[in-house]
C-alpha cells in the first residue's frame, strides 16, 4: 500500500516496535488474556480497595470522621508518623552512604555488606521484631542493664522505631547502589580537579545525579515504614494510645468488631498507598527520562 | 609551569602500570604521551593530576614536590576522554563550576564569574549554547565545553586524557587544529595522552613514546619518526619492513637465516627497479598493487619468501608501469638496524642480500 511506503523512519520504527505479524496473537487470544488480567486485578486489587472505602463510609461521613476523633486513633496516627519520620531520614543517610561506599570504593567484604543490606527483605518480619525483643527485652541480652537504668525500648516507642528502621533498611540503598555504580567516577573526578571539596562534590555532583532514584527509594521506604505490621507488632505490646501504630490500631478495632472505625483508619493507609503509587509512577517516569538522556549522552559521544 | 616525574612506579595488583618512569616537561610545551593501550600513559597522566597516586617516586611542579598533594590542591586542568560534563548542569554552569566551588574568600563576584564564563564561551565558539544541557550537544561541542571548564580555573597545567578519542575523524581533525591554536595563544603547559601516532606527531612539540610501563623515547616528531631509538618506536610509528640480518664492518646483510640483528626499513625508503641499479638490492616478485591515494603501495614477495611493502610516488609508479607477478629488484635507501631482540640502535647505510 502506498501509505505504508511513505512512513518516515520514526513511525516505521514505532510500527515495528508494536509487534510484527509473527508475534501478534489472534484477537480472541488477546481478549482472553486481557480478560484474565482484568478479572484478577478486579478481584484482588480493586474490589478490596472498594470494600475498604465502602465499609469506611457505610454509616455516613459523620461516623467516618468521628472515627478519627478518638484519642487512641489519633495517637496511632501520630506514632506512625513519628516512626516513619525517624526511620526514613535515618535510612536516607544510611542508604546514601552505603551506596556511595559500595559503588565508589573497592574493599574486602563489600559483597558481604551488599548481601547484609538485603537481609531485612529475606527475614520474616516477625523474626525482625523478635531480634529486638531478644536484645532489648527484659529477658534479653541488654535487658537487665536497661531495666536498671530505667530505659524502655521494648513495648515502647524506641522499639517501634528500631523495628521500623530495620524493616525499611534496604529500600534506599538498594535503589541507589546500581545507579551510582552505573554513573562511574568521572564526574566526581572532574569536580575534584576543579577544586571542589568532598562535600561539594557530593552535594553538587553526585546527589543531583541520583535525585530521582533517591526520591523513588524514599517513597517506597516511607510507604513501608507507615504500613509495617509484623515486626512492629512483636515489639509494640499493643498498649492503646501509647504503642499502637495505625496498622496495629486497625487490627485491634477489627477484632473488637468496630468495622467502620477499623476501615476508616484503613482507608487512610489505602489512601497513602494510592498517593505513593502516583508519586512512584511520576518519579519513575522522570528517572526513566533522565536515564534515556544519559544513554543518549554516551551513545552520541 | 614545568612538570617533573621522577622514578614513578605504579602497580595495580600484579600488573605494573609504570616502572620507574622519569620525565621532564618544560614550561609552556605541548607534549604527547603516545603508546598502545596498557602502556601506562593514562596512569602517568592521572598521577600528574593527582587522581592516582604513585607507589614510589615523586611528582614536581616547577621543582616543588607535590607528590602528596590531592587533585584539588594541585590546580590542574583535566579533560576526560568522555568529557565528564556535569549532566544536570547547563553549559554555563559547567564552566562556572570551578569558580563557584572556591572558598568564599577566593570566590569571584557573580558578575566576574559571568564575565569569565562568557569569555570562555566565546573562546570555544559556543556563546549561543550557554543554556543547553550536555545531552543536547554534539561530541565535539561537549569536548570544547570540557576544555573551557578546565580552563576556567586558570590552571597551571592542562592535562588531556585521549581528548579526541571518542570523536569521529573529521571533528577530531578540527579540534586538533583548534587545540594547537589555543596552545599557541595561551602557552599553558599541556600534556595529552593518545594512542594515535598521527595525532601525536601533528600536535605535539615533543612526543613521549611509552610501552609496557616505560618510556621508549622522548623527542620531537621528527626525532621519533626519523630517528627512532628502539625497535618498538620504529614499529609503532608508521609502517615498517622487518628483516633479519647481521652486521659486518658497518654493513648490514639481510637473509632469512641470520638472527643476530633486526633490520628495519620504512616502505617509502625502498626503491623498486626492473634492472639492478648498481647498489645493494634483492630480488622480489610483485604480489599486489594499491594505487589509490597519494602513494602507491606495492606488496612483493622476496627471493626467500618474505613479504615486503614498498611505497612510491604516483609519478614513479607511472614511469615504471609495474604489473602484478612481475620480477623486480628492491633496493633500500636507508635502513635502521637493532640488535635482536632489543638493543642499541645504529645506522647502517644500504643493505645486501
Amino acid at each position: 500500500m502506498a501509505e505504508t511506503i511513505t512512513l518516515d523512519a520514526k513511525t516505521a520504527a514505532a510500527w515495528v516496535g508494536t509487534g510484527t505479524r509473527a508475534t501478534t496473537e489472534s484477537t480472541a487470544v488477546r481478549w482472553l488474556l486481557i480478560g484474565i488480567t482484568a478479572l484478577f486485578l478486579g478481584l484482588f486489587l480493586f474490589l478490596p480497595l472498594a470494600v475498604v472505602f465502602a465499609t469506611a463510609f457505610q454509616k455516613g461521613l459523620a461516623t467516618y470522621f468521628a472515627s478519627f476523633n478518638d484519642h487512641d486513633a489519633l495517637a496511632a496516627i501520630r506514632l506512625t508518623l513519628l516512626a516513619a519520620g525517624i526511620a526514613v531520614p535515618l535510612n536516607l543517610v544510611f542508604g546514601v552512604s552505603a551506596a556511595w561506599v559500595s559503588a565508589k570504593f573497592e574493599f574486602v567484604g563489600k559483597s558481604l555488606l551488599i548481601t547484609l543490606i538485603d537481609l531485612p527483605f529475606s527475614v520474616s518480619p516477625v523474626v525482625s521484631g523478635l531480634i529486638y525483643v531478644l536484645i532489648f527485652g527484659l529477658q534479653g541480652l541488654l535487658g537487665p542493664w536497661l531495666a536498671k537504668h530505667d530505659i524502655k525500648i521494648i513495648f515502647a516507642v524506641p522499639g517501634i522505631v528500631l523495628a521500623t528502621i530495620f524493616v525499611t533498611f534496604p529500600f534506599i540503598a538498594r535503589e541507589l547502589i546500581p545507579l551510582i555504580q552505573a554513573q562511574g567516577n568521572e564526574e566526581e573526578e572532574a569536580a575534584l580537579t576543579l577544586g571542589a571539596s568532598g562535600w561539594q562534590t557530593f552535594f553538587r555532583v553526585t546527589l543531583p545525579n541520583v535525585k530521582w532514584g533517591l526520591m523513588y527509594g524514599v517513597i517506597l521506604c516511607n510507604a513501608r515504614a507507615m504500613g509495617e505490621f509484623g515486626a512492629v507488632s512483636v515489639v509494640s505490646g499493643h498498649i492503646r494510645g501509647l504503642t499502637n501504630t495505625m496498622p496495629l490500631h486497625i487490627e485491634i478495632l477489627y477484632n473488637e468488631y468496630q468495622f467502620v472505625a477499623a476501615f476508616a483508619v484503613a482507608s487512610l493507609l489505602a489512601l497513602l498507598a494510592l498517593v505513593t503509587l502516583v508519586l512512584k509512577s511520576a518519579v519513575e517516569w522522570k528517572s526513566k527520562q533522565q536515564a534515556a538522556e544519559d544513554e543518549e549522552n554516551w551513545s552520541t559521544a | 609551569m614545568s612538570i617533573q616525574a621522577v622514578n614513578v612506579t605504579k602497580k595495580f595488583g600484579n600488573f605494573t602500570a609504570l616502572e620507574s618512569v622519569t620525565l621532564e616537561i618544560p614550561s609552556g610545551e605541548l607534549v604527547a604521551l603516545l603508546g598502545p593501550s596498557g602502556s601506562g600513559k593514562t596512569t602517568l597522566l592521572r598521577i600528574i593530576a593527582g587522581l592516582e597516586f604513585a607507589d614510589s617516586g615523586t611528582v614536581q611542579f616547577d621543582g616543588k614536590d607535590i607528590t602528596s598533594r590531592t587533585a584539588r590542591e594541585r590546580q590542574v586542568g583535566f579533560v576526560f576522554q568522555h568529557y565528564a560534563l556535569f549532566r544536570h548542569m547547563t553549559v554555563f554552569e559547567n564552566i562556572a563550576f570551578g569558580l563557584r566551588v572556591r572558598p568564599r574568600s577566593a570566590r569571584p563576584a557573580e558578575a566576574k564569574i559571568r564575565a569569565k564564563v562568557h569569555q570562555l564561551l566565546k573562546l570555544i565558539q559556543l556563546e549561543n549554547l550557554a543554556q543547553r544541557y550536555p545531552s543536547q550537544l554534539s561530541g565535539g561541542q561537549r569536548q570544547r565545553v570540557a576544555l573551557a571548564r578546565a580552563l576556567a580555573v586558570e590552571p597551571s597545567v592542562l592535562l588531556l586524557d585521549e581528548p579526541f578519542g571518542a570523536l569521529d575523524a573529521k571533528v577530531r581533525q578540527e579540534l586538533r587544529r583548534w587545540l594547537r591554536q589555543l596552545h599557541d595563544e595561551i602557552h599553558i603547559t599541556s600534556v595529552f595522552v593518545t594512542h594515535d601516532q598521527e595525532e601525536a606527531l601533528e600536535l605535539a612539540n615533543r612526543v613521549v613514546v611509552m610501552n609496557e610501563g616505560a618510556i621508549e623515547q622522548i623527542g620531537s616528531a621528527d626525532d621519533v619518526y626519523n630517528r627512532p631509538a628502539t625497535p618498538f618506536v620504529y614499529n609503532f610509528l608508521g609502517n615498517v619492513n622487518l628483516f633479519h640480518g647481521r652486521i659486518d664492518q658497518g654493513k648490514a646483510y639481510i637473509h632469512r637465516q641470520e638472527t643476530g640483528h633486526v633490520v628495519y626499513v620504512r616502505p617509502h625508503l625502498l626503491d623498486i627497479d626492473r634492472v639492478p641499479n648498481g647498489g645493494d638490492h634483492f630480488g622480489a616478485r610483485i604480489k599486489h598493487i594499491n594505487a589509490a591515494g597519494p602513494l602507491v603501495k606495492v606488496e612483493a614477495v622476496t627471493e626467500w619468501g618474505a613479504l615486503v611493502h614498498v611505497e612510491m610516488s604516483q609519478e614513479r609508479f607511472r614511469y615504471l608501469q609495474l604489473l602484478k607477478n612481475e620480477a623486480v629488484f628492491v633496493s633500500p635507501k636507508d635502513v635502521q638496524v637493532f640488535q635482536a631482540p632489543n638493543g642499541a640502535a645504529f645506522k647502517a647505510r644500504g643493505g645486501a642480500s
